[in-house]
C-alpha cells in the first residue's frame, strides 16, 4: 500500500503509463521480498507474488471458477489443462484462497490498463471523484463471471485466517483507484478517503451477488447512491467543522473582549 | 527389546563424556550393520549432533541410536512434549496436501513418506485418501532408516483396515541416497514429517526428493521451526524446550540424552525463511512465501513443487 508521502513524489516524477502486471513474470521467491510500498513512475512493477508453475495452475484454474467456483476441484481441473499431476495444486499454502486471491490481485492489476483506455477517450470523466467511480465500477464489472459465486469466496475469506490478508487487499484495491484516479492528497484526508471508498466498494459488491438486473443497473444505482452519500455526509461533516471552529473562535474572541486572559 | 540395554549403555557414556566417540559399544544394535552398507558419498564431512560437531557419519549412528532408543516411547513423548499438539499439527499437514484428491475420482498416486517409521503421517494420508477423497489407488511407501522405528509401524498397521494395509509398504532406506526401486521422475507426493532435522545431508536428500518426483510433484516438510516472531511466547517455548522436555524424557523414558539432542537439533535448524531457499536451491519452486507457520513457528510446514 502506498503512503501519504508517495502521492508528492509521484507528483513530482512524470507521467508514464503503468504497465499491467496481471500476467506476472516468474520468481519463485517469497512475495514479501519483492513487495514495494509506494506507487513508481520510474521503476518496472515489482513480479507479482506468484511464481511461474504457481500462476500456471492458478490461471488455468480460474477459467473453471464459473463451474466449480471457488473450490479445490477447480484446482485440480486446472493442474489437469496446465499439464500437471492431480497432487500439484496441494504446493499452494491455501488452496482454495490463494485461487480467490488470485482473482483479487490480477483485477486488481489490471485496472492500471482500464483506466489508461478509460480516461484516454474524450468522454472520460473529469475530476478525481468521476474517475474514483468510473474506476469503482469497472472493478465491479470485472467480478461479472464469477459473481454468483462470490457469495462462496466471501464466506472463505471471512474465515477468521484469512481476514488479515482479505482486508489488506481491500485496502490495496482502494488504494489503487485513488492513485489511478490521480488523487495526491496528503492529509489525514488521505486515510478516510480510503476507509469510505473501502465501504462503498464493499457494500456495493455484497449487493451486486443478489442482483439479477440486466447489465448489474441496479448496481450501478446503488453505486451511485453510495457515492452520493459520502459526498453529501462528508460535505455536512467539513460545515459542522466550519462551524463548530467559527463559533469556539467568535465565543473566545467575546470572552477576551470582556477582559478574560485566554 | 534387546535394543534397550544397547541405548542404556550408549546414555550412561554419552552422558559421563559428551565428546563424540566413534567406538561407542553398542554390541546389541542392529542400526550399525545396516548403515555400514549404506554409507554416504559425503559421509567424512562435518555436520551438527545438537550443540556437538561431528562427522556426517557419525551423525548417521548417533542419530540412529537415538531413535533405536526412542522407539517404543515416541508417541507418548510426543504427546507430552507438545500437550498433544502434534496430532493437530499432522492431522492439517495431511489434509492440507490433500491426498488421493483426482479427477476424475480414483487415479493411483504414489507417495513416499521418508522418516516416517512410526506411520503417522502415512496412515493419515491412507485415512483422508480412502474416507474423505474415495480414493482406493493411493500407494504410500513408509521409509525410515532406523528398522527400530520401521518395526514400530509394521506393528501398528497391522490393527488398519485390510484396504489400508493392502497400500502400505515400508522400506527401509537412507534419504540421501534413496535405493534403485524408487526411481526418478515416480512419484507424486514426497513427505518427511520430523525427519529432515535429523538427515546428515540435507540439500542432498532435497535434490534426491527432487530427482524422484514426477514434474509436477510436491515436497511437503513438517518440521519444527523458529518462533523469532513472538519475542514473548519464544523466551516461554525456550524455557520449556531446554527445561522441560529433557526432564520429560528422563521421567518418562528413562532416556535424558535422546531428547537433549531433540531440543538442540530443533534450535540448530535453520529458520523458515533459510529452509525455504535450501528448498529452491535444490531446483524445487515455491508458492507465496514457501512455507506456513503452525502455533506461532514451533513447526511450519515447507512445501516445493518440481517444476515441468
Amino acid at each position: 500500500m502506498a503512503c501519504p508521502t508517495s502521492a508528492r513524489a509521484a507528483l513530482r516524477a512524470s507521467i508514464r503509463p503503468l504497465q499491467t502486471v496481471a500476467a506476472s513474470p516468474s520468481t519463485s521467491t517469497s512475495s514479501s521480498l519483492y513487495r514495494r510500498h509506494y506507487h513508481s513512475y520510474d521503476h518496472p512493477p515489482p513480479p507479482g507474488p506468484f511464481g511461474a508453475t504457481e500462476s500456471a495452475i492458478l490461471a488455468a484454474a480460474y477459467k473453471h471458477v464459473p463451474e466449480h467456483g471457488f473450490t479445490q476441484t477447480a484446482l485440480t481441473h486446472g493442474a489437469r489443462d496446465a499439464g500437471l499431476p492431480d497432487i500439484s495444486p496441494s504446493v499452494l499454502t491455501n488452496g482454495p484462497f490463494t485461487l480467490i486471491k488470485y482473482h483479487l490481485i490480477t483485477q486488481r492489476q489490471a485496472l492500471a490498463e482500464r483506466s489508461r483506455q478509460l480516461f484516454e477517450r474524450d468522454d472520460a470523466p473529469a475530476g478525481v471523484g468521476g474517475k474514483v467511480a468510473a474506476l469503482t465500477w469497472e472493478r465491479l464489472l470485472a467480478n461479472k463471471d464469477i459473481i454468483h459465486r462470490w457469495q462462496e469466496a466471501l464466506a472463505v475469506m471471512a474465515q477468521p485466517s484469512y481476514v488479515p490478508e482479505s482486508i489488506k487487499e481491500l485496502a490495496a484495491l482502494s488504494d489503487e483507484i485513488w492513485f489511478l484516479a490521480g488523487d495526491t492528497a496528503v492529509d489525514p484526508s488521505w486515510y478516510t478517503k480510503r476507509a469510505t471508498l473501502s465501504m462503498v466498494y464493499t457494500t456495493t459488491e455484497l449487493f451486486m451477488t443478489n442482483d439479477h438486473s440486466p447489465d448489474y443497473v441496479e448496481t450501478g444505482k446503488f453505486l451511485t447512491r453510495r457515492l452520493d452519500e459520502v459526498k453529501s455526509v462528508g460535505g455536512a461533516l467539513g460545515n459542522i467543522g466550519q462551524w463548530v471552529g467559527f463559533t469556539a473562535n467568535a465565543g473566545i474572541n467575546i470572552l477576551r473582549s470582556k477582559g478574560v486572559r485566554i | 527389546m534387546a535394543v534397550r540395554p544397547a541405548s542404556r549403555i550408549y546414555g550412561s557414556i554419552s552422558r559421563c563424556s559428551l565428546r563424540p566417540s566413534t567406538n561407542l559399544a553398542r554390541p546389541f544394535s542392529t542400526s550399525r550393520v545396516v548403515l555400514a552398507s549404506t554409507q554416504t558419498p559425503t559421509g567424512d564431512r562435518p555436520t551438527h549432533f545438537g550443540y556437538e560437531t561431528v562427522t556426517e557419519s557419525e551423525k548417521q549412528q548417533r542419530v540412529a541410536g537415538v531413535f533405536t532408543s526412542v522407539a517404543e516411547s515416541y508417541d507418548k513423548m510426543n504427546d507430552l512434549m507438545s500437550l498433544g499438539v502434534h496430532r493437530l499439527w499432522k492431522d492439517h499437514f495431511v489434509s492440507s496436501l490433500n491426498p488421493g484428491a483426482t479427477t476424475p475420482i480414483g487415479q493411483p498416486q504414489t507417495i513416499l513418506d521418508v522418516a516416517g517409521g512410526t506411520g503417522d503421517i502415512a496412515f493419515r494420508m491412507q485415512q483422508h485418501a480412502q474416507s474423505y477423497n474415495s480414493n482406493p489407488n493411493v500407494k504410500i511407501i513408509v521409509s525410515d532408516i532406523n528398522p527400530d522405528m520401521l518395526a514400530v509401524g509394521r506393528q501398528r498397521s497391522l490393527a488398519l483396515p485390510a484396504t489400508h494395509q493392502a497400500n502400505l509398504s515400508f522400506l527401509e532406506a537412507n534419504a540421501e541416497v534413496l535405493p534403485p526401486k524408487i526411481e526418478d521422475n515416480s512419484l507424486d507426493l514426497y513427505t518427511v514429517s520430523f525427519g529432515i532435522r535429523n538427515f546428515s545431508n540435507i540439500p542432498a536428500a532435497l535434490r534426491e526428493a527432487h530427482r524422484v518426483l514426477k514434474p509436477g510433484g510436491v515436497f511437503a516438510c513438517l518440521e519444527f521451526s523458529k518462533v523469532d516472531k513472538y519475542p514473548l511466547f519464544n523466551a516461554f517455548y525456550k524455557q520449556w524446550s531446554f527445561g522441560a522436555i529433557p526432564l520429560i524424557g528422563q521421567l518418562v523414558a528413562g532416556d535424558r540424552d535422546s531428547y537433549q539432542y531433540l531440543v538442540e537439533s530443533i534450535e540448530r535448524f535453520p529458520s523458515q525463511e533459510n529452509f525455504r531457499d535450501m528448498i529452491v536451491d535444490a531446483g524445487f519452486e515455491v508458492a507465496g512465501k514457501g512455507y506456513e507457520d503452525l502455533t506461532g513457528g514451533i513447526a511450519a510446514i515447507h512445501r516445493g513443487i518440481k517444476p515441468l
